[in-house]
């Protein structure tokens, strides 16, 4: 039987990030959605059964942190996705925050994507 | 400015498909209308309807893009074949929030040369309970100038019996997760059966959302439901290539069986 393809979000509103994360993902085998901002990456989860989930913590200015919003909203919809979020500007605190709300694994900006997908693979059990 | 609002809001960045409503008599099927269903810009996540109004409704913005969505609605629809009714969306919310929207909505009917009792409202709502003496004035408005009103996605979310009550249409399209399966699924039919006393009290149309195969079509005519949309007959289209198409939509199905035993 074929295995049933993954689906990915990921949600940065730089498009080098996104264009490269896509383009990765896409060829070692999953459905993936990009959004760039955070009511884009909201209606896409609401529609979506995502196994996976790679979020920017800050969508908008240095020092936001919608991505902490998203974790949010996965979780009261009882999303199982897993989370992977990336920041260039964590703080412990934010961090503490961010597991707190159920983050997977939080990823200081700038990785190598095979750093990512390797953290990935871990957390979706292998890709398809 | 969101990039994505502004992109939604270029002209003819959202573009209009139209699905038939069939209807099924015993030896030959009727085009009764066609359903206006909204696509945003392809390549794009908006691309999915549900994605796009989930979005503008998390900005606020739901209302605004139902009037584009109407807009290009009314103005895709002059390619059509026939005189069938012509189906189209619109948010509860919208009806309450726009200032004069019975008059904007059949002024922009007039200007596009349609008829107001070939217009037909679905309402869908996301955001009960409304403010419901502007509710009601709007739909009265409407209704008295012709317009049909339906409620849209009966059955689930906010589609409910108090959007009956308020509203008071005179078509209830019956949500796709009551229809779809209804053929192995007594419980589904059940439903349909209430739908189908309540539709008939209120002097409504019942309609059925996502038929696909001919064995839950029978369950539908057996119940009474004998209007029904979905892909059994056609998937959503420009209305160029449905006009070019509507021939073959209305070759069968019709089950074999039913012949005969309907009207």
């Amino acid at each position: 039987m074929a295995a049933v393809m993954k689906r990915l979000l990921i949600v940065d509103n730089e498009e080098t990030i996104l264009f490269a994360l896509q383009r990765y993902f896409t060829r070692v085998g999953f459905i993936v959605d990009c959004a760039r901002e955070l009511e884009e990456a909201e209606a896409l989860a609401t529609h979506t059964p995502y196994d996976l989930v790679i979020a920017d913590l800050a969508l908008t200015t240095i020092g936001s942190t919608e991505g902490l919003e998203i974790i949010r909203y996965l979780r009261n919809a009882r999303s199982s996705a897993r989370v992977i979020m990336l920041t260039a500007h964590g703080s412990p605190g934010i961090k503490r925050e961010a597991y707190r709300r159920g983050v997977d694994v939080f990823l200081d900006k700038p990785r190598p994507l095979a750093e990512i997908a390797r953290v990935a693979e871990r957390l979706t059990g292998g890709f398809a | 400015m969101s990039p994505i609002l502004h992109r939604l809001r270029q002209p003819g960045a959202i573009r209009i498909e139209f699905q038939p409503i069939v209807r099924v008599h015993a030896d030959h099927l009727e085009i009764y209308a066609f359903e206006a269903l909204a696509r945003g810009p392809r390549g794009t996540s908006m691309e999915r309807p549900a994605v796009m109004f989930e979005y503008a409704r998390r900005k606020g913005t739901e209302s605004e893009i139902d009037l584009i969505c109407i807009a290009q609605a009314l103005i895709s629809s002059a390619a059509l074949p026939g005189r069938p009714l012509i189906s189209i969306n619109v948010h509860g919310a919208t009806l309450t929030s726009v200032p004069d929207f019975a008059e904007r909505f059949l002024n922009s009917a007039e200007a596009y040369g349609h008829s107001p009792n070939r217009l037909m409202l679905e309402i869908v709502e996301y955001r009960a309970p409304w403010a419901i003496e502007t509710f009601r004035a709007t739909l009265d408005e409407l209704r008295d100038a012709g317009v049909h009103i339906a409620v849209d996605d009966l059955g689930v979310g906010a589609s409910n019996y108090q959007m009956i009550v308020d509203a008071h249409p005179d078509h209830l399209k019956i949500d796709r997760h009551l229809v779809h399966g209804c053929s192995r699924d007594p419980w589904r039919k059940a439903v349909l059966q209430s739908v189908v006393t309540l539709a008939h009290a209120c002097a409504a149309t019942p309609i059925a959302e996502g038929i696909e195969d001919l064995a839950d079509l029978e369950v539908l005519l057996e119940t009474g439901i004998d209007t029904v949309q979905g892909w059994l007959y056609a998937q959503s289209m420009p209305a160029l290539e449905l006009a070019a198409k509507s021939a073959q939509i209305l070759s069968p199905p019709i089950p074999q069986r039913m012949k005969g035993s309907c009207t």
